[in-house]
């Protein structure tokens, strides 16, 4: 949800006059949605702006963000980040991945998501009458 | 692989972007949800040339974290999914000092990172740096934190416009948007 979000307020943000560049991990919602820049960056959600501990790879990230602001030559630019999460690829396997929960994990994370939602209700109801 | 295909140095076939979309359509519907999520799909896409130099231009950041809020449960490093912890308007933070923003709100990879360095989901400090070494012209005063909402409605009709008019008012150039 939150890469489609970003991906929605890039876009009213540029239809009004105001350059933007996406920094995010999960190419294909970014992509489907639509948007003038990209930096994608192949780890794990939650890293967009580099690896955890590594000031390194965090300038690094953010410098080609920026370049790609005056570099991409028409809307729908994506640039992939050289980095590397990990020689071995199959943390990729992990995420959301159905096939590799037992239905007692998944009976839970049922209960757990309608919790969750519950307590997201509440704090939007507290929100609207305070 | 087939074995015609051996020694071009292929990468293994998994070792591609994630299909988020794919996986999450199939996860829900697993946990007994029959309605798949419509995502936001555009053919169109908006674009505007850059009309300065990056090294004129002034530049905000703006991030769907949240500010930690004490009293809202665990919020990490390694906290589980916290509903608690989410926002639903758009709020605004000084640029020029440091704040203490969590993502325990965000259907984060919690098997394979943590949370531990801000500096991963919130580039502000770096920002600044650019900014001191004269990558960019200026940052923005103010950063701005974009509430993740369900709803396409309330996040394109509230909270775009909302977002816009903070970086009118503080005549940004341009806008990095960083995902979680």
């Amino acid at each position: 949800m939150c890469h489609q979000t970003v991906s929605l307020a890039a876009r009213h943000l540029e239809q009004n006059g105001i350059i933007t560049v996406v920094m995010g991990c999960a190419k294909d919602i970014v992509e489907y949605c639509g948007v003038p820049r990209f930096l994608f960056s192949d780890f794990p959600l939650g890293n967009a702006a580099g690896r955890p501990r590594d000031p390194q790879s965090q300038r690094f990230t953010l410098e080609l963000a920026l370049r790609l602001l005056g570099a991409a030559p028409a809307p729908r630019t994506t640039v992939q980040s050289p980095l590397r999460w990990s020689d071995d690829p199959s943390w990729k396997l992990d995420y959301s991945n159905i096939e590799r929960l037992p239905p007692d994990e998944i009976r839970w994370r049922r209960q757990e998501f309608d919790r969750q939602k519950e307590i997201a209700r509440e704090v939007r109801d507290q929100i609207a009458s305070p | 692989m087939s074995r015609a295909n051996e020694g071009f140095g292929y990468a293994p076939e998994e070792d591609a972007p994630i299909p988020y979309m794919h996986r999450i359509r199939e996860y829900y519907l697993a946990l007994g949800y029959r309605s798949p999520y419509r995502w936001a799909h555009y053919t169109e896409v908006p674009f505007q040339p850059m009309d300065k130099p990056l090294a004129e231009s002034r530049v905000a950041l703006i991030t769907t974290a949240a500010l930690y809020q004490p009293g809202k449960g665990d919020q990490g490093p390694g906290a589980p999914y916290n509903a608690a912890a989410k926002f639903y308007t758009v709020y605004s933070g000084d640029g020029a000092v440091d704040h203490d923003v969590r993502i325990s709100h965000l259907g984060i990879d919690r098997v394979h990172t943590t949370a531990e360095d801000s500096n991963t989901w919130f580039p502000l400090p770096q920002l600044r740096r650019c900014g001191a070494a004269g990558l960019i012209g200026e940052m923005a005063p103010r950063f701005h934190g974009l509430p993740t909402n369900r709803s396409h409605r309330t996040t394109i009709e509230i909270d775009c416009p909302e977002l816009l008019a903070r970086c009118q008012a503080d005549r940004v150039d341009a806008a990095i948007l960083v995902a979680n």
